[in-house]
């Protein structure tokens, strides 16, 4: 194992489409960087599963795609969210944090019992 | 919907797959170069920073595989690839694809054109609407079921019973249909009032009559979709029209819709008149009479009632009836038949129907997985390589059952189209008839879903086992060119060996049969008719009486038109006969005989003899030969002594070797007069056997329907026409109808010739199965000992030596399977024996010629893949060692 955790499956969406909400337009490299970045370094994106990944976004229409000029004069594809993927980005938002509190309760020390 | 969104883009992006390769690799692309600038931007030399930011990135073809997988569908576009594959295989076999797909569409088309008529002569409900609540009422006596009630039955049985919610009753008859000039024999159903709404059929256009209007002031009709199509070229203005029937004139009042065609299978009704305008136009019996049993009835279940309740009710009602009325309806019981009981009834001779040709459809299937074997033999060396290059287990039987569907597919829709000229085929078969006969056959729904039932079928019967079995070669064996699996193959050897020779027996059989039917078919041709049916003979079926005629009115008309017709250019002779040869209307026409001086069998009276009256020089007209004496003539009147001419058969009965003529017989009590002896002649029927036969002259014997005979000197068309107009100026309110002498032969002959033609077509389609199966038991050991054959070439075996050894094979098997046809016929065929006229169920050119031609037709199925096999080159068979 690395010392790096990989991106759980099914979580990569949500950090996508989290990370266009706040960043608005990114290229696929920054996003991954991005990614990389709030994790404190923690996780790894893998490339193999971004751009797939992202390609089932726009094929579903929560993203939208086109080419442009990064700063340093970098042709790069710039992904943004649609109407439908904000909306998308705040359900799923909701969904995890039901999840996760749902599992805290598991994790939490037995103080009850 | 966002996943049907991203399914169809995907469909989209597997239709354009080099675009988007390039569109991913420009965005790897970039990626890198951002990557490197961030390296560079770190401090790092720019050849450092692109190598580590290609480390970062990972493996490139993967990413780029799992984006493609992505972008498209990967199962469709497996398949796509396999079906490309598959139609590039077929492309390149010609020969194997186009017999394969053509046995398979035989095997389809047949089983499919088979259903749509067992369904629509056996399975379909009633025309009507919820037609499983529709029962049929029957009689039971003691001579068995009897569907015939009279109408004053039908009122009480419907006035009495409860547990139906309606009783419709039917009657067929036959009137004549006068438009313009043009007279149409049409069939009628006279039918109760409310026969429309229990069946729950609305008109299509106009309205139906209802039971609420009894009154009878006008007699109305309402037409069937095919009548007003066929006579009237679908007038939108028909509905509230008057149209002449016979001799009345009857107000449109609807049109039915196109897919009724009345409740009789087979014969579609063409008009429908209410019992009240009837009982208006005739005081005719048939109404009141209870000993008139003219009616059939069809019941409409009362909701919530079962048929075993209304069969209880119906049973108390018909003995009240037979009560009631013991001297007509005793022993007559009412019973009723479900919707249920009558399918379960005819299920047996449908699963029959189908059982016999679902057994074609599986030697169908049979010989194409035969063909399928005997190439994915000769394709083990490609499958086997495909193997060691890495292809997967699974996914090569993916792709050879690909290929069989594609082939099952192709196929289908061939067999489809079969299907459909099969059963366009259906007036062509039906007898000659004056009126529309045939069943309502379309491919619909069911048909579909049953050939493609098939086409699944089929492509497991011959697509799993060969393709199971070639992927479970060992390749290295194969590779090493060793036969695989010679242990299992021996048995499956054997079965295909069976399989092939039972179906050149088959076919031995069915040529046989058709052979013999078609030798007694041409016997049958040279029968003499006792008329001459090389003349121009055009007959007009007259019926004044339905104009109102009397008898002796009807023959003053017959005279007058017949002397205006021998007097129009183009006719060689004009008569009139009460009756026409060869039609089998019944033959019913007989009077009581009794011959002074001769002892009648069983010591009676007299015996009823048929007989025709004829006018005019009859005799001279048909061609039937005068033996002795004289024919009729004019002076032969009601006012001179009755006179008769009587056939051969006749005079030999009674007067075997002695004078005929002047003796005198007694009919119904009148003496009369032979003056003359004729050949025998055909009365109903080209294979009955000769009876006693008489003609009286037409004048002495008087009736109101007659036949104008005519024979024409050369073009009948033309004529025919004009001899019309003369009918139609004497009195245009006469019915006729025109037959030819074609027609009459066409008739008389069309059994014999549907019998030939039937066994001949399932013979060719016998021996096409026997060839294709042939042909492939042999390609198949070509296949195999192709290296044997090889090695005897290069130790000096030519050519044709080669092909002498592999014909010889496929004769060995042709010879055998014959052999075992001509002994199965040999019994079979004295079932035939009384289909047959003048050949003999052992007739010997039958057998040779079924037997050659099969022979044959296996040594041309053997001789294709045998020139395959001389065309081995020795060295490269060698080689492969």
């Amino acid at each position: 194992m690395s010392e790096k955790a990989d991106v759980w499956q099914g979580t990569l969406t949500l950090m996508v489409l989290r990370t266009l909400e706040t960043m608005g337009s990114l290229h696929g490299y920054g996003l991954a960087r991005r990614i990389e970045q709030t994790s404190g370094d923690l996780l790894q994106v893998n490339y193999g599963t971004l751009y797939p990944a992202l390609l089932k976004l726009e094929q579903e229409g929560y993203i939208r795609s086109s080419w442009g000029v990064s700063d340093n004069n970098r042709r790069a594809k710039y992904y943004e969210l649609t109407k439908a993927g904000q909306k998308q980005a705040k359900k799923a938002a909701a969904e995890w944090e039901q999840t996760t509190a749902i599992l805290a309760r598991f994790l939490a020390p037995a103080e009850e019992a | 919907m966002r996943k049907l969104r991203a399914l169809w883009l995907r469909l989209c992006g597997l239709l354009s797959v080099e675009q988007t390769d390039s569109d991913i690799d420009a965005e790897i692309e970039s990626h890198v170069d951002l990557g490197t600038d961030d390296g560079i931007r770190s401090g790092l030399s720019p050849e450092e920073a692109r190598r580590q930011a290609l480390i970062r990135l990972g493996r490139v073809e993967q990413t780029r595989q799992a984006w493609r997988e992505r972008r498209g569908l990967p199962w469709l576009e497996t398949l796509l690839k396999d079906l490309r594959f598959g139609l590039r295989v077929f492309a390149k076999n010609p020969g194997f694809t186009s017999v394969a797909v053509l046995t398979l569409a035989l095997g389809i088309g047949v089983t499919s054109a088979v259903f749509t008529v067992a369904e629509a002569a056996l399975l379909r409900s009633w025309p009507a609407k919820a037609p499983e609540r529709l029962v049929k009422i029957v009689s039971t006596t003691p001579e068995g079921e009897d569907p015939m009630f009279s109408y004053p039955d039908y009122v009480d049985l419907a006035a009495q019973s409860r547990s139906l919610a309606g009783v419709l009753a039917y009657s067929r008859h036959e009137k004549m249909l006068r438009v313009g000039t043009e007279s149409h024999l049409v069939l009628d159903d006279v039918v109760s009032p409310n026969y429309f709404s229990v069946l729950g059929i609305d008109a299509q256009r106009g309205r139906m009559f209802s039971a609420g209007s009894q009154t009878g002031s006008e007699p109305g009709v309402v037409i069937s979709d095919l009548l007003w199509r066929r006579v009237f070229n679908a007038d939108a203005l028909l509905v509230g029209k008057q149209i002449r029937l016979t001799d009345r004139n009857y107000t449109v009042l609807g049109i039915a819709p196109p897919r009724f065609r009345g409740l009789q299978r087979g014969v579609p009704t063409d008009l429908w008149l209410p019992t009240h305008a009837e009982s208006a136009a005739y005081q005719n019996d048939e109404l009141t009479d209870r000993k008139m049993r003219d009616f059939e009835l069809l019941g409409r279940l009362q909701p919530g009632v079962t048929a075993a309740e209304a069969k209880v009710e119906l049973d108390t009602v018909g003995r009240r009836l037979a009560q009631a009325y013991p001297a007509i309806d005793k022993a007559r019981n009412v019973a009723l038949v479900s919707e249920r009981e009558r399918l379960r009834e005819t299920l047996v001779p449908f699963f029959l129907l189908m059982t016999a040709v679902g057994l074609v459809l599986l030697i169908c299937c049979g010989n194409v997985a035969g063909l399928v074997m005997a190439r994915s033999d000769a394709r083990s060396k490609e499958i086997a390589m495909r193997m060691a290059l890495g292809a997967g287990r699974l996914r090569l039987v993916r792709q050879l059952l690909t290929e069989s569907l594609l082939l099952a597919s192709m196929g289908a829709a061939l067999g489809l189209l079969l299907a459909v000229e099969l059963l366009r085929l259906q007036p062509v078969l039906m007898p000659p008839s004056e009126v529309e006969l045939g069943l309502d056959l379309h491919l619909d729904a069911s048909v579909v879903v049953f050939t493609l039932a098939i086409t699944v079928f089929a492509v497991l019967v011959f697509g799993l086992t060969p393709a199971l079995r070639a992927s479970k070669l060992s390749y290295v064996s194969v590779l090493k060119d060793e036969r695989a699996g010679t242990g299992g193959g021996v048995r499956r050897w054997t079965l295909r060996n069976a399989l092939v020779l039972s179906e050149i027996a088959l076919s031995v059989i069915l040529l046989t049969a058709a052979g013999l039917v078609t030798r007694s078919l041409l016997f049958s041709r040279a029968i003499p008719l006792g008329f001459d049916q090389e003349k121009h003979l055009i007959f007009f079926d007259l019926t004044p009486g339905l104009a109102g005629y009397n008898p002796q009115r009807s023959v003053a008309l017959f005279e007058q038109l017949q002397d205006r017709t021998a007097a129009l250019p183009g006719v060689r002779h004009a008569s009139v006969a009460r009756r026409v040869l060869l039609s089998d209307s019944g033959g019913g026409l007989a009077r009581r005989v009794s011959i002074p001086g001769v002892v009648l069998p069983q010591g009676q009276i007299s015996i009823p003899i048929k007989f025709n009256a004829v006018a005019g020089n009859y005799f001279q007209t048909m061609g039937t030969r005068l033996r002795e004496g004289r024919t009729f003539n004019s002076a032969d009147n009601p006012s001179t002594s009755s006179v008769v001419v009587v056939s051969q058969t006749m005079a030999e009965r009674f007067w075997p070797g002695q004078e005929v003529l002047g003796r005198q017989i007694q009919i119904e009590g009148k003496a009369c007069q032979i003056v003359g002896v004729v050949d025998d002649a055909k009365i109903n029927d080209v294979h009955e056997v000769p009876e006693p036969y008489m003609y009286l002259p037409l004048a002495q014997m008087p009736s109101e329907e007659g036949t104008l005979i005519v024979e024409a000197e050369g073009n009948t068309e033309a004529l025919t026409a004009s001899i019309r107009r003369e009918i139609h100026s004497v009195d245009a309110n006469v019915p006729v109808g025109v037959r030819t002498v074609d027609y009459l032969m066409q008739q008389a002959f069309w059994s014999d010739r549907m019998a030939a033609g039937f066994v001949g077509a399932l013979g060719l389609v016998g021996i096409f199965l026997g060839a294709v199966g042939l042909y492939g038991v042999i390609a198949f050991t070509v296949n195999r000992r192709s290296q044997e054959i090889g090695i005897r070439m290069a130790l000096g075996a030519e050519r044709k030596d080669i092909v002498r050894m592999v014909v010889g094979q496929g004769l060995k098997l042709a010879v055998v399977g014959t052999a075992a046809g001509l002994v199965a016929s040999f019994f079979a065929m004295r079932l035939m024996s009384t289909m047959l006229y003048g050949v003999k169920p052992t007739d010997p050119i039958a057998f040779a010629g079924s037997a050659l031609l099969v022979v044959l037709v296996a040594l041309l199925a053997a001789w294709i893949p045998a020139r395959r096999a001389a065309a081995v080159d020795p060295m490269q068979a060698l080689r492969a060692e």
